[in-house]
Order: C-alpha cells, then structure tokens, then sequence
C-alpha cells in the first residue's frame, strides 16, 4: 500500500505543482520490478491490458497460469499451489472457503470488480415473453422453461463458476428459505429446479466457448439449433452486445429475488513472502484506483466495487438482491450432485475411440484408464462431478480397420455401480489392433445414433472422436466432409468433440470440429484422463 | 486505495506539504534499511486499522518521533493464533480478548489501548424504517436510533425473511432477516457480534461456563449459518453496502469507526439515505496493541499520548482515551455521535470466546 500510495501522492503532487521531474514514471520512485505468479480462471484473460498498464504504473508483472474453479480449489487443498503460485484470483473465494484445506491456504483477500451471473435472452425471445420492460423472478423464469418457452446455454457447475452461481441462484430463489440453501431444500424443488433446467440447450466448460457457441448458432455457424439466451456473467453478455456480432442483441433480466455476484477477489497466499506481498498490495491499490476502476468498467463490463466510484449506466439495475451462498462444501456437493444425477437433462454420449495397432502399449492403456476414470474411480474434488451420470446413456464403439461393434449402457436413475462396473469391464477389455478407419466408424456413429435420437430426442447429445492417427481404411475426410451435408438434420447437430491423441491429424480433426460445432481438445501432452474429464463439461 | 481516495480531498496547502515530506521518507523506506535516523518498526494489525496506518499524516507524525511503522493485515484471531508474530515488533488485534491471548502466550505484561469503536450495524433509511415498524429499531439513549439485539433475535429464530415484514413495499426480498458479518472463524467484528448477541441470548447476561455457552449457541450459530457464504474482513461487507447497496447488504455489522471515518472523510461514499444505528446492547472493540519489542512499546506509547496521532486516530472514528479529541473532530465536521454509549456489555473471556467460535466453526 504505501510504496503505491507514495507513489500516486508524488506523481500526483508533482504534476499538480507542475515541477519539472514528473511524469508517470517518477524518478524519485521507479516501480521496482515484481512479478506476481496468479493461479486464475480464464475469464480474467480479458484483464491483459490493464494488467499490462498496471505492470508499467507498479512494475508488478502478472504471471497467469490459467484453470477451471474447481481444479483451482484441488490445487490449493492438495498444496500443489505452495510455493508455485503467489496468489489465486477465481470468480470468488466462495468454493475455496468451504474446503478448510484451501480456505487455510487463503491470505489477504482484494475484491477487483464484480460481476452478477443473469439470464440474457435475444431482445425478441424477452420480449415475447414480456420481460423486456418489467422484471421478473427465478419462479417465473423457471416456469416458462418448463414449458419450454425458451431455451439457453448455461457452464457446467462442476466446471465453470457462472453455471454454479445460476444453479445456487435458482435453487436459493425456489427454495424460498431465505437462507443459504441446503441438501433438504434443494429436494423439496426438484420439479420446479428440474423445469428449468429443461430449457437448457447447450452446456460447456467454459463461460468463453459457450458465448462462442451462441454466436455460431445464432448466426447459422454451427449445424446446432439456434439458442434463445445464455445464461451467464452479465459482463460476458454486455461483452457480446458490446462486440456486435449477435444477429440480434441479447436483453439481460437481473431476477428480482436476487442473483450470485462474483467479485474477484485477488488473493495473496498465505505462505507468501515480504516480495509477494508487496507486490500484491502495490497491485491491488492500483487496481482499486477510481480511474482503473472505470476503465475495467470501460473494457471488461465487470462493475466496479470500490466505494464511491459510480456504477455508470450499463450496470442497470444497480442494486440487486445477493442471493445467500451455502458455506458448507456439503451444501455444495449435493447441489451439483441433484443437478447431474436428477435436474438436467440426461445426456447421450457416444465415444468412438481408436484402438488401432499403433494404440498398442501406453496408449490403450492411456484410454482404458480414462475411460475407467469416468466411471467413479476418480474421486477427487472434480473427479467426482464428472463421471458418467445417472440417467446417462453411454455408447462406446472402438474402431480399428472398420468400425467396432458399439456397446451401450444405460446408467439407471438410482444405483448406478452395476452399469457403471460393466463399463470399466469393457474398457479394461479393448485391444489394440489393425488399422484407423475414422470416417467410415464416425459415419457408423450417426447410423447408431439417428434412430435413438428419433426416439427419444430430449437429451444432450454429444460423439467424442478420439484418435491417435492418420485415417488409413475406408472413406477419407474430403469423402466424409461432402457427404456431411446428406446426414440427417438432427444428427447432423451433434457436435463432435475430437480429441488429438499421438499422430492424429490436427488439421482433419479440427475441422470435423468446427464442421459439426464441437471442440478439439489436445491430449498429445497432457493426459488423456484429464481431457475426458474436461470433456465432460460439454456434454 | 481509501488513502489514494483521500488525498483527493486534502485541500490545504499545509497538508499538501506534509504529505510530500511523507512521500519523501517513505522513498528512503521500503524494503531497505529506513535512512536519516528512522529506525523501521513492523506490526500486524487488523485490517480495519491499515488505512489510519498508511495515512500520510500518520506517517509523518511518527516519522516525526524518529520511527518508520510499517504494518501487515491479518484478522484478529488470526493474530491471536496462527500469525508468526516473531517477524512483527507489535502485534494490534482489534479487540481485548485476542490482546489477552497473545499477552498470556508470550507472558507480555503490558499492552495499550489508544482507541475503542462500538459496534454498529450500517444500513438504510428504507430498511431502518421497516424495522422501526416491526420494532426492532427504536429511539435508544440520548435520541440515537438502535437495533434492538432481542427484538431481532426474534426475527432470526423465526427465520422470517424480509417480504414477510408486514406492510413491507421497501425491500421485498425473499431472504431472511439477517445481518451481514464476517466469518466467525476468522474475524473479530464477527466474535464481537458472538459477544453481543450471546448476552441477549444468555438473558442478558455475559455468557460464563460451558452450560451457558452451550445453552446459547443454537440461537446465536443460526445467525452465521444462515448467512451461507461471509467474507473474512470487516471490510468486505462494508465495502459491499457502500458500493453495492441495499440489495447486496441491507444491514452491515461496522464497527463506529468504520461508518463515522468515511462521514468524517466527506468522499461522498456515506449517502443521504445511509443510517448507522448502534446495536443495544453494544460492546466496545477495543483495540490493544501487545507490544513484542522496545521499538513496538514506543509505537503503542505514542498512539496513547501523543496528541497529534490521537487526534488522527479520531479523524478515522476511532474513539481515543480522551474523549475530548473524538468529539472535537465530530464538532469541527459538523458531525455527531453520542459521547458514551450506555447500553454496552463486556465480552466473555477469550476463552469462552473462542470456544464458542469453535462451536460455530465446527457446524460448518
């Protein structure tokens, strides 16, 4: 504080008094170099150029090292943070406090800006509705999900902070207890929770993909159908409003009986040193400045959280009701819980893998054990929240020279440990041998899956495409992307989530992506289970 | 940040210059051995305290006394329990009972008291009215409104939510009654708020012994709990009802010094239609610096006698020993604020303190 302070006072003074040594860069006090190593989410990476101005203003340079929320926390708790990072900055400290093994690792907390998670719906979706001029509550909004008035993209809960805040915010607001909501009160409103969370179209790891994701439906992009809003940080949607590429503008309805506000709590570590501290302090007074506070206004719609910097007109309303936040991680893992295994709707997933003679050795058992993963062997705070779901059904078909014979499994709604045993007995099963027919099984996979989705079409669909070559046996990808066309309509939109793995073709694989509005992920460096989990977040 | 805010309204040219003759030590200052004879003296303090702390008029009235202060912010059991208070000269908990832990630890006999704030509960006029109907807040001693700890612990055990108030078109919110505080895990505004509502709950009486403790803490753990999620300094939720307003936070435990600091300050962030109603009863936080060295007994010696210090202490709505010098400040602003608050209580003995802490903590 005092060296920033100091600092401010003399290029303040100065310049007042209009001497000749001013200037930014006071001579008599240059911003010593620091570097501050930030274990972040992802949304923060719209802070560069302001942290690139503050580095010059403080000589505080922020090393970013970018993870999902909840990864976030494990880290902290399991001490992978000690000594790697300086200081976290997530959302909020809301999920970290209720793990006392992270909450411990916690120092001096700085609240940056804020942002409400909301409900932003195309202007004519709100306004058919008649919630462009009025505003309306949770209860209303879940009501006319059930009755599938509209629809919207919301994060996974597990994975992204604004899909767990929309959750807490809807069932606290259901609830109507008026207190933080807890494992009993989320059972009380399962039909109301489970009509609204019917309208949800789309899910994702990232608040970033998801807002992608509206954009390339809305705009006809992606094969999807259009979605009529998102759910998400009322700065992500005054973002895509900002950059004009929506068909149409998005009208954000802040519920009335209140909302889950992140505030970006830059946070020291508890075990950090004099240098760290100072650079953390000379940091955060910077970023606290009125003038840096309207320019993250400005540049990133987060709303300002230093008193008496003025709101500004974009942040209407400006008062809302702060929906409690449960403290206990137990309150938590049951609302994340409901929601997989009871709320959402249940998904279809379909995996068609590559087991292929070059899989032989660490590469199948690479797969065998993600696959294994996903079956309740992982149970780490994340691992936990992305197994296979009650209610899920899950198709594996391997493929080598020609496609393998799919194998489905129906999770049930209650005691899920037979099937999910039965897939670990079939993926500890799979060999590897012969060729890579990738076109040919990716075809094989829409067969599968047309007559499932004519049957029963309310489900979150999705195909994960993964392997570790060059197509080699049956059609090729220019084949496969000319006929892409003649798939049906409702096939057609699944998106392909491919995953590059060994050899595989970064560029074929990218564009059957991009093709069917999917995603690629990389596990050539990292480990495939990790992929998978992250995966999850999407289906 | 409060101290850049400040300097915006610093207006006469006397100031200007102290200020940058604070500029100027503070240069010499920093992380290299304090030059011209300032000998550096290294505290931690509660965080309530850092923005007296880093006031350029602070820094130069003891650079004045030949010392450079330079203070780090835990929370008050924080510094009771886990802080390394071998790196620090003073260790300055904000409240007497975390003071005592630390003397009875380190067998340090002394310690000052320069300054003493109330707790109070910042809210709004719509809010305050809605209570007054309801009679949780009423006139208290010497015309000042107050919140009525019983009337609300009525309310709280009730679990009555803010759209089932009669009559109530101000803030319809469909979430309890309940005022925001810190985690009482971690924080002393929290623990004096413990201090407060377990007399009440205790039949007005300070809660001594394991029977009463466990008699009161289904009553006053509720008040936590329900909160779900609470912030770890009393800045935050302060903060919160400054910046985000009566949605977010209707009703903020303060401690007076808070509230009355940023009235005194004029920086607009006080809003006509903000209240501060003091709790009755109260208890006085009182804020006790345990010196850990020579140097940190000189920093505790001149925050209790030195005039000039005192009289800043009181321009952040610190209650100095002297309660000439608070008043003063308040008449020259052309603010008020009762001079003794009647209603207060003592807390409990840390012990009991802290194992009530521990309780609620335990039912997270």
């Amino acid at each position: 504080m005092r060296k920033a302070l100091a600092f401010a006072l003399a290029a303040a003074l100065l310049a007042g008094c209009s001497t000749d040594a001013g200037g930014p860069a006071d001579p008599a006090r240059p911003p010593e170099p620091a570097v501050l190593r930030v274990l972040a989410g992802s949304e923060l990476a719209d802070m560069a150029p302001l942290l690139d101005e503050a580095a010059k203003a403080t000589g505080v340079t922020v090393e970013f090292t970018f993870t999902g929320t909840l990864e976030g926390v494990e880290t902290l708790a399991t001490g992978g943070a000690d000594g790697r990072y300086d200081a976290v900055w997530f959302s909020s400290n809301r999920y970290p406090a209720g793990v006392p093994e992270a909450a411990r690792r916690l120092g001096n907390q700085v609240k940056v800006m804020a942002s409400p998670v909301v409900l932003g719906l195309a202007e004519s979706t709100a306004r058919r509705l008649g919630w462009a001029d009025r505003r309306v509550g949770w209860g209303e909004i879940a009501e006319q999900a059930g009755r599938r008035a509209f629809t919207y993209g919301m994060t996974d809960p597990s994975a992204s902070n604004s899909g767990f805040s929309a959750l807490v915010g809807v069932a606290s607001a259901l609830a109507g207890a008026g207190r933080a909501v807890d494992a009993g009160q989320i059972a009380a409103v399962t039909p109301e929770l489970t009509a609204f969370f019917g309208a949800q179209a789309l899910s994702a790891g990232s608040s970033g993909w998801l807002s992608d994701a509206y954009q390339r439906r809305a705009t006809g992009q992606d094969p999807g159908p259009k979605i009529d809003g998102l759910v998400n940080y009322e700065s992500v949607l005054l973002s895509l409003n900002a950059a004009g590429g929506l068909p149409e503008p998005l009208t954000l309805i802040h519920p009335v009986d209140g909302v889950v506000t992140a505030d970006y709590p830059l946070t020291l570590l508890a075990g950090s040193g004099d240098a760290a501290r100072a650079a953390h302090q000379r940091l955060t007074d910077h970023l606290r400045t009125p003038e840096v506070q309207r320019r993250i206004a400005d540049t990133t719609h987060r709303r300002p959280v230093v008193p008496g910097v003025d709101l500004g007109t974009p942040f209407a309303p400006a008062d809302l009701v702060e929906l409690p936040f449960p403290a206990t991680r137990e309150a938590v893992d049951a609302l994340l819980s409901a929601y997989f295994n009871k709320l959402r709707r249940p998904s279809r997933t379909l995996y068609v893998v590559d087991v292929s003679g070059s899989m032989a050795g660490d590469r199948i058992a690479s797969l065998r054990s993600a696959l294994v993963g996903l079956t309740g062997a992982d149970d780490s705070l994340t691992g936990r929240f992305r197994q296979f779901r009650n209610r899920e059904e899950v198709t594996v078909l391997p493929f080598s020279s020609t496609p393998g014979a799919p194998e489905v499994f129906t999770v049930p709604e209650e005691h899920p440990e037979a099937v999910l045993a039965g897939i670990r007995r079939f993926a500890e099963g799979l060999e590897a041998d012969g060729g890579t027919a990738i076109y040919d099984s990716l075809d094989h996979a829409y067969r599968q899956l047309g007559p499932a989705v004519a049957a029963d079409p309310d489900r979150f669909h999705s195909i994960v495409l993964m392997t570790d070559g060059e197509n080699a046996n049956g059609k090729d990808f220019a084949a496969f992307r000319a006929s892409f066309g003649s798939v049906p309509a409702p096939v057609r939109q699944v998106p392909v989530f491919t995953v590059l793995f060994g050899e595989g073709s970064s560029a074929e694989l990218t564009e059957v992506a991009a093709m069917t509005g999917g995603k690629v992920f990389d596990a050539r460096r990292g480990p495939l289970a990790e992929v998978f989990q992250e995966i999850r977040g999407y289906q | 940040m409060s101290g850049v805010k400040r300097r915006v309204s610093i207006g006469s040219a006397v100031v200007l210059v102290l200020a940058v003759a604070a500029v100027v030590v503070w240069g010499r200052g920093g992380d290299t051995p304090a030059g011209e004879g300032l000998t550096k003296v290294r505290g931690v303090i509660g965080s309530e305290k850092q923005a007296f702390f880093t006031d350029p008029r602070v820094v130069a009235a003891f650079a004045r006394h030949g010392l450079d202060v330079e203070v780090d912010t835990a929370g008050s059991r924080q510094i009771a329990t886990t802080v390394d208070l071998d790196r620090y000269e003073f260790a300055f908990p904000s409240s007497s009972p975390a003071a005592q832990r630390i003397q009875r630890d380190r067998g340090i006999t002394t310690a000052h008291t320069p300054f003493q704030s109330p707790m109070a509960v910042a809210t709004f006029e719509p809010i305050a009215a809605l209570l007054a109907d309801a009679g949780v807040v009423r006139a208290g001693a010497g015309g000042y409104q107050v919140l009525d700890i019983a009337r609300y612990l009525e309310l709280t055990a009730a679990g009555t939510r803010w759209d089932q108030l009669p009559g109530n078109t101000a803030y319809p919110a469909r979430k309890n009654v309940l005022i925001t505080t810190t985690d009482p895990r971690e924080s002393n505004s929290a623990a004096m708020y413990l201090a407060i509502t377990s007399f009440v709950a205790n039949g007005d009486a300070v809660v001594s012994g394991p029977e009463q403790e466990a008699r009161v803490l289904p009553a006053v753990t509720k008040l936590f709990l329900d909160q779900g999620y609470t912030q770890n300094s009393t800045e935050g939720p302060f903060e919160d009802y400054l910046a985000a307003g009566m949605g977010k936070t209707p009703l903020a435990l303060v401690y007076e010094s808070q509230y009355v600091g940023r009235r005194l300050r004029g920086d607009g962030s006080i809003r006509p239609d903000m209240r501060m109603l003091y709790t009755a009863p109260t208890v006085y936080s009182k804020h006790t610096l345990v010196p850990l060295s020579g140097n940190g007994d000189r920093v505790g010696q001149l925050l209790t006698t030195d005039p000039e210090l005192g009289g800043l202490a009181a321009s952040f709505g610190f209650r100095t020993n002297d309660p000439r010098v608070f008043a003063d400040v308040l008449a020259r602003a052309g603010e008020s604020a009762p001079a003794e608050l009647v209603d207060a209580v003592e807390p409990p003995s840390f012990e009991t303190l802290e194992r009530m802490l521990d309780e609620v903590g335990k039912r997270y």
